[in-house]
């Protein structure tokens, strides 16, 4: 017996084991990989192969039976995931369904979660902009959260070297708080957006319009063909998975790489238990894994264990890692782990119409939208809110269809549409400022049905957000105002926290083990061989769409991991 | 989709039966591929004239030769709350009682001219009554959907409006319009 269980431990030891493979966990797997260690990915859901496992991609509107709906049986059942914009008829099978994986909302939060190889990178809504110093001295700054322990120079590198094998549309457009990167050419604004551009840049200085950068090939085939991707061809479908691999996914890119160095073990139906701790050793060993099917626990080791789960799932395999040096859960001696979660504020919305260039219209699609970077408090503190919000641009033409009567009339007017006016409109992505009592944990008495913990999440806003909402509604509809647009409608949806999709924090990067769990490169400060770079390790929110910033992190810390290993 | 295919199989097989003459009418079968509806194939009929009188063959094809009445009541049956399928049912099953009683001949009776003032008058009408409601509920609702699978038919989509699935890269903005050029909601 004692040699079998050797053996299987020879068998199940890894150089790194990487939990999770959506966005931050595939890109930590290709840099493992890259630089020759066997890799173990671990991943709780199903396999989803790049263009194969893509049952929608090449439907047709026409094809899909309730053309894209999703039925009233599906939307009962399942409240919360039903809410997601993307939740689709072509794209439902890549999403978690609310029974699939249950928690436990003791204020209202709808987790939105992809579970399968690729996890939420299949979905997301590829929109990269890289962060600044506005946002790293954000909290030192403003006094809230901890300092980061890190700052934009120690990522610019790391922003590139992503960006270049990434491939990132986007025009340099030399604003401080939003620094350039390694461009592909960018997507032009559409002509509504440009005049909006116009009249923004020359009233209001320091507010910008710019096209969103956004994680599309649109040049340097030759060298996304060494990827076996594509040159982007405007679909904008992506959410069913692109099979030229013109966006961006763990899928299309970075664990086919990682796979083809031949150090790729990738696990799937694996949902993570713990880590495992050895208290003589002082460090990680392991990972304890429960197979989705069988239920089934196996044990993996390796010297080196990154943990990509997705911000809240992170947070409850490590306060579920217990052991005799912690008893709270791994690196949490100072009790703060699951606590100063946010996530951002995308409430608020302003809409539009502008009878000006008739003239125009567009042709084609593009898969980014105008952009405007964060110009609250950029400088200075300006407003009762603390920090701010960036804000998506949208103009396109409308095209008027006459729905009236009945019989040929109908059919005349329907085969007959005309352009309408240009329709404008834009969307808030606010930061929200990450405090004590905004925190997941574990219930002590509900389980899953693989045995863990359900997660508690207590999350929601506060008047900063409130506030940041109406100063949005304020100022964007004044700025339409002035750009002569009519019929000029502002809202706040008044959505649950969670429905961003941006859910951050819990275990967050600092200085002092005192007040944070992760050092400057990611490591677990009281278990260092442990590292975090998905979005639980964020110490504060920024404006800007947060995956770009989790790959950065992933590969700058592998780097640190490998050369650091003792 | 599978399971909604073994459906949509297994109504047409229903279908074909209710084709042998029968005379005992109150024990017409329903539709098994429209479950929640429970509907009949009279009352699939009474539909079938129904999009076809909002969208008629003309130079183009009619909603019913693209199955246009299938989607309607696929959509009623699966993309309805309890409530929205009661008032759109309780519309249907007295639809032709309605026109009898209010235009003095039953809907299925009706030539295409006097079908369409019908159709035409109720939409344009207030409703008093709880009858009235539900009958123009369910004109309302299936004007809707017949527009919506009309439009997005493979017909319409490829040969009237083209949608193209892979546009290619090119993305123009600012694209100057051409007087006289037809639009395409799809392009």
């Amino acid at each position: 017996m004692a040699n079998l269980n050797i053996k299987s431990k020879q068998e199940n030891t890894y150089g790194a084991i990487v939990i999770g493979s959506g966005m931050s966990g595939g890109f930590a797997a290709k840099e493992l990989c890259d630089k020759g260690v066997k890799t173990l990915v671990l991943e709780r859901g199903r396999s989803v192969i790049h263009n194969k496992d893509y049952p929608t991609t090449n439907m047709m509107p026409w094809e899909f039976e309730h053309r894209g709906q999703m039925p009233e049986d599906i939307q009962r059942e399942n409240p919360v995931v039903s809410r997601c914009y993307a939740f689709r008829e072509d794209a439902a099978h890549f999403f978690v369904k609310d029974q699939e994986h249950p928690y436990i909302q003791e204020k209202p939060f709808d987790w939105i979660r992809g579970y399968q190889t690729g996890g939420k990178s299949l979905l997301w809504a590829r929109q990269v902009q890289r962060w600044s110093d506005h946002d790293f001295e954000g909290p030192a700054r403003d006094g809230f959260a901890v300092d980061w322990p890190i700052r934009y120079k120690d990522l610019a590198p790391w922003y590139s070297y992503v960006e270049k094998f990434v491939g990132v549309a986007g025009f340099h457009d030399g604003i401080p708080q939003l620094p350039d990167g390694e461009f592909l050419p960018g997507i032009e604004l559409t002509a509504a957006e440009e005049y909006f551009k116009s009249v923004v840049e020359q009233k209001y200085p320091g507010r910008n319009v710019i096209s969103g950068r956004c994680a599309h090939i649109t040049g340097n085939a030759e060298y996304y063909a060494k990827q076996g991707r594509g040159i982007c061809q405007h679909r904008t479908i992506c959410q069913r998975g692109c099979p030229f691999g013109g966006y961006f996914s763990s899928n299309s890119a970075s664990l086919p790489w990682a796979q083809r160095t031949g150090n790729l073990t990738l696990k799937n139906h694996a949902v993570v238990h713990s880590i495992i701790y050895d208290d003589a050793q002082q460090k990680a060993t392991g990972v304890r894994v429960i197979d989705a099917n069988t239920k089934e626990v196996t044990e993996y080791f390796a010297p080196i264990i990154f943990v990509n789960a997705s911000a809240l799932n992170t947070n409850l395999i490590l306060l579920n890692s217990t052991s005799k040096r912690f008893p709270n859960g791994l690196g949490n001696d100072n009790g703060l782990m699951g606590k100063y979660v946010a996530f951002h504020n995308y409430r608020g919305g302003v809409s539009g119409e502008y009878d000006g260039l008739k003239e125009f219209t567009t042709e084609g699609k593009r898969p980014t939208s105008g952009y405007m970077p964060r110009f609250r408090n950029v400088d200075k503190q300006e407003t009762k809110f603390l920090r701010g919000y960036a804000a998506g641009i949208h103009g396109s033409r409308s095209k008027d269809v006459n729905y009236s009567g009945t019989g040929a009339d109908l059919v005349k007017n329907m085969m007959n549409p005309s352009y309408g006016p240009w329709r404008v409109g834009s969307h808030m992505m606010g930061e929200t400022i990450p405090k004590e009592s905004n925190y997941v944990a574990l219930d002590t008495d509900q389980k899953d049905e693989w045995g863990m913990p359900q997660l508690k999440v207590n999350v929601d806003y506060d008047q900063n957000d409130l506030d940041m909402i109406q100063d949005y509604r304020d100022q964007l509809s004044e700025m339409f105002d002035e750009a002569g647009f009519k019929n000029i409608r502002t809202w706040d949806d008044e959505r649950r926290p969670g429905l961003d999709i941006h859910e951050m924090g819990g275990v967050r990067m600092g200085h002092d083990p005192k007040t944070s769990l992760l050092n400057k490169h990611h490591q677990l400060h009281t278990c260092p061989n442990v590292y975090v770079t998905d979005g639980a390790c964020m110490t504060s929110t920024s404006t800007q769409n947060p995956s770009l910033t989790y790959m950065v992190f992933a590969a700058r810390a592998v780097d640190h991991a490998l050369k650091n290993q003792g | 989709m599978n399971r909604r295919l073994a459906l949509k199989q297994l109504a047409m097989a229903a279908g074909g039966l209710a084709l042998i003459p029968s005379c005992d009418f109150s024990e017409e079968k329903v539709l098994a591929a429209y479950d929640e509806l429970q509907i009949t194939e009279s009352q699939q009929q009474l539909l079938q004239k129904l999009v076809d009188t909002i969208i008629p063959k003309t130079d183009l094809k009619g909603a019913t030769e693209l199955g246009v009445h299938n989607f309607v009541l696929v959509m009623a049956n699966d993309c309805m709350s309890a409530e929205e399928q009661k008032q759109f049912l309780g519309g249907l099953k007295g639809f032709d009682d309605y026109t009898k009683k209010t235009s003095g001949t039953r809907f299925t009776k009706m030539d295409n001219v006097e079908a369409e003032k019908t159709v035409n008058a109720i939409l344009e009408d207030k409703p008093t009554s709880d009858d009235e409601m539900a009958t123009k509920y369910f004109l309302q609702t299936t004007k809707k959907y017949t527009i919506q699978g009309y439009l997005n038919s493979e017909y319409v989509m490829t040969e009237l409006m083209p949608f193209q699935l892979v546009p290619g890269p090119e993305f123009n903005g600012k694209k100057e319009i051409v007087p006289g050029e037809k639009v395409n909601i799809n392009g």
